[in-house]
């Protein structure tokens, strides 16, 4: 996954509903892409049967050790 | 020795005023003294109220002259960060969008510790909407370090930072979402608790980020916190994620010995660029520890990049949507660096988001199985000490990303997993900055956190250095 370029966000940002000009999809590249990058190696690699209230059950799961 | 009330830990008044050897009038006018003193340099505070806390001081005494006790904090007085909702009260949320806001209900946190007994000195600055790490807020000014004036106190609970360092509030509520309990607590010299997620319910507090957010307290020790997190933790029918977990008492735990009890060093991120007081203060902090008995041990740990991009994502996205009326109807009322963070969850798809919730579980069991064989992790809050308030100033400049960056590196993979981390007063570096370094732990174990940081705040006295005013 490669961080978006401001012409990208600024393309995406009236489909979220919020509208940005141009220096300000510049910004939100500048701040955002980083987590783009950092979490590449992550994305587009977990398995089919996980969904975010797992995390819940390992969390509750280390207490009943 | 000063006989001055307000330089009293929150046990100790707590006691001192239950026996009656001092007065809740005494200790609140001792806090509004040195809050006067105090508060033309720190701004640690959004709003003052004497004459309503000495009035309230002055009926505590009197219940107590009858018999009438409250709870475990009768008369003592509190200011906590200004984002929790307490009903009648203006709740800012450090920003200008709820100027004027007046809560409807109050929060369950704060709910707790006034039915505790404690009583109200006002409201602490804090970082617009708890949305930023150093203690910058554009509309009500910087808060200034009780240390080191002109520099920061990080944030976002910035006042409730300065305020606990210069003892103008005995402890303070604090919020932590991506490290703004720890890194106050680190910059001020003040002992901080991150709590696990779920453990205190979040119902009338502000919400910065739903799945990340957690309530904690800054006090001068760690006994302090453990007194207020007891009261504080536990289930509520107004807030479906607090955990309906047990409550240990925490306060018996902070007398136990630590012999035996396996402290994790991180071979690496951790302990990677750090400055040169830093990485010394890390070093000498283990030392003590293992003088106290406990067993040092090299863990290594997962990728944490992954995991502070991972809590970057999830940060932004859930942010972004609490605020999008605001960002639609009024975005020329935020600051600029707020406004910034708040549009990144805007190119943030919804795909993505999801996979960072998802990856959630597997990565706190990555975590667990790594730090299996301990009982915490030690590591420092931040690489750095307080840099000045001109220096990361940065707005949102092109070089914004990498001060925050830089100074929520420590803190962030922590929120993502819902770890509790306590962050201790831990030394000073060659110019008399504090430094703090943080204790993670299990999750929904904070006890064994609290038990390690009693046991080094009985063998060193970095939590009992008072600033002095100038």
């Amino acid at each position: 996954m490669t961080r978006p370029t401001a012409k990208e966000i600024k393309a995406i940002a009236p489909a979220a509903g919020v509208p940005v000009d141009a220096d300000a999809a510049t910004r939100i590249a500048n701040s955002i892409g980083p987590a783009f990058e950092g979490f590449a190696p992550v994305a587009g690699t977990l398995p089919f049967d996980l969904e975010p209230a797992g995390f819940l059950l390992v969390q509750a799961a280390k207490v009943s050790k | 020795m000063s006989t001055e009330p307000a330089l009293m830990s929150l046990v100790a008044v707590a006691n001192a005023i239950a026996e009656k050897r001092l007065s809740s009038h005494e200790a609140t006018r001792s806090c509004l003294n040195r809050i006067a003193q105090w508060q033309p340099r720190l701004n640690a505070f959004m709003s003052i109220e004497a004459e309503a806390a000495l009035k309230a001081a002055d009926e505590a005494d009197a219940a107590l002259a009858k018999g009438n006790t409250r709870g475990a904090l009768h008369g003592v007085p509190l200011a906590h960060k200004d984002m929790y909702y307490e009903a009648g009260k203006v709740v800012t949320c450090g920003s200008k969008i709820r100027r004027d806001f007046v809560a409807k209900t109050t929060s369950t946190a704060l709910q707790r510790l006034k039915d505790s007994g404690s009583i109200r000195l006002g409201a602490l600055q804090m970082a617009e909407f708890a949305y930023g790490p150093t203690g910058h807020n554009f509309h009500h000014g910087a808060v200034h370090n009780p240390f080191a004036f002109g520099h920061i106190t990080g944030g976002s609970s910035s006042g409730s930072g300065a305020a606990v360092a210069a003892r103008l509030t005995f402890a303070a509520l604090g919020s932590d979402t991506g490290g703004s309990i720890r890194m106050p607590a680190h910059f001020c010299g003040v002992t901080g608790l991150k709590t696990t997620y779920g453990r205190i319910s979040r119902a009338g507090a502000m919400p910065l980020s739903q799945s990340l957010d957690t309530v904690g307290p800054l006090a001068r020790t760690v006994e302090d916190c453990a007194l207020l997190l007891g009261l504080m933790a536990g289930a509520d029918p107004e807030d479906p994620t607090a955990a309906t977990l047990p409550v240990p008492n925490y306060l018996a735990a902070t007398s136990g010995s630590i012999k035996g009890v396996k402290i994790g060093v991180p071979a690496t991120f951790y302990v990677d660029d750090l400055d040169a007081d830093v990485a010394r203060i890390l070093d000498d902090t283990i030392v003590a520890l293992k003088r106290e008995g406990a067993e040092i041990v090299q863990v290594e740990l997962p990728d944490q990049r992954q995991l502070t991009a991972a809590c970057q994502l999830v940060l932004a996205v859930e942010a972004t949507a609490h605020h999008k009326r605001w960002l639609i109807e009024r975005p020329q009322d935020y600051g600029p660096q707020v406004l910034m963070r708040l549009q990144n969850g805007l190119a943030i798809p919804g795909v993505l988001y999801l996979e960072a919730m998802r990856w959630r579980g597997p990565a706190l069991a990555a975590h667990i199985a790594a730090t299996a064989y301990v009982d915490a992790v030690i590591a420092p809050v931040a690489p750095v000490a307080a840099p000045t308030i001109a220096e990361s100033d940065v707005g949102n400049s092109p070089d914004a990303e990498a001060v925050i960056q830089r100074l929520t590196r420590f803190t962030r993979p922590i929120n993502y997993l819902g770890l509790p981390s306590l962050s201790i007063p831990s030394g000073f570096t060659q110019r008399g900055l504090p430094v703090g370094m943080q204790l993670i732990g299990r999750s929904f174990d904070e006890a064994t956190l609290l038990k390690v940081g009693a046991a080094f705040q009985r063998s060193t006295d970095f939590h009992e250095k008072v600033p002095q005013a100038a």
